[in-house]
């Protein structure tokens, strides 16, 4: 890629947006994932020991 | 399909080939990546802007699927009462909407070089803004309507009256005299694409799909554990 050509400013902000954009759905879906699963974990091992 | 309709099963499965999922996702893209950046050539008219294409191309192709994927599932839960059919709708949708804004955006950042303007309200663009729209609209009712069986039962006529604007967009190039160039790749008589700037277009799409694969299948997970959590909620309240 030539770093020196015409419109590459629009270039180099496609791949950035993309870039970003993507990294913020990944991290907030891992994320997301993380926290509902230990939550849920955690609700269920609390309700099975209530009922032991 | 209904083999899956069981959250475990299915939890079992996506658990089992999340992890492969990603690696090739991540592969996928060095390739992509490498074949668009550094070998692809630049075109004879657009120059080094060409490579805005390896970014927007898969953006578009898949807030298109995704939006044919919520369709289908909304239908499967229309139809069949798929237990996971309305999870899978539900949690494609912001995949989907951030796939349909790229698209625009770095549409936007070619066509402001290529064609002058940052927008035109031209059938190809116009539709994709249509599609942004229906995706926020379907997010806001499962935002806007508490009870799930109800937003579900509302969302599901959202995804599949909606469903009529893919084909719009699809063939907009070709019904309507447009700005925007036809198809080059997915075409009756194959792709106008040279072969160099061809496979790292196809590669990114397929980086993109592997992308959403893995992504869909973990909001899956975590949306099957929030109902979990509210389940067990309600649970605790009738106990009381």
């Amino acid at each position: 890629m030539d770093f020196s050509a015409n419109h590459i400013g629009f270039v180099i902000a496609s791949y950035a947006l993309s870039f970003v954009c993507l990294a913020v759905l990944v991290l907030t879906t891992l994320g997301r994932d993380r926290k509902l699963r230990a939550e849920a974990e955690r609700l269920d091992t609390q309700r099975k020991k209530a009922r032991s | 399909m209904q083999f899956l309709a069981n959250p475990t099963r299915f939890l079992k499965i996506a658990n089992a080939v999340l992890p492969y999922v990603w690696a090739i996702t991540i592969a996928l893209f060095a390739v992509g990546l490498y074949g668009a950046l550094v070998t692809a050539p630049p075109d004879y008219q657009q120059g080094e802007t060409v490579r805005i294409m390896y970014v927007h191309v898969p953006a578009a192709w898949m807030a298109l699927f995704v939006y044919t994927v919520m369709a289908l599932a909304s239908a499967v839960a229309a139809i069949f009462r798929h237990p996971l059919a309305d999870v899978a709708a539900k949690t494609a949708a912001p995949i989907g909407a951030v796939f349909c804004f790229l698209s625009l955006a770095t549409g936007s950042l070619w066509g402001k070089p290529m064609w002058g303007a940052w927008w035109v309200w031209d059938a190809r663009l116009t539709s994709m803004f249509v599609l942004m729209l229906l995706y926020i609209g379907y997010m806001a009712i499962w935002a806007a309507i508490e009870e799930p069986h109800r937003a579900a039962m509302v969302a599901r006529v959202v995804a599949l009256v909606g469903f009529i604007n893919i084909p719009i967009v699809k063939f907009s190039v070709d019904w309507w005299n447009s700005l925007h160039q036809p198809a080059s790749v997915f075409r009756m008589g194959g792709p106008t694409i040279a072969g160099p700037m061809l496979w790292p277009l196809l590669v990114m799409g397929l980086a993109y799909t592997f992308l959403f694969l893995a992504l869909h299948l973990t909001a899956m997970r975590a949306e099957i554990a929030a109902r979990k959590i509210r389940q067990i909620q309600i649970a605790e309240i009738g106990d009381r």
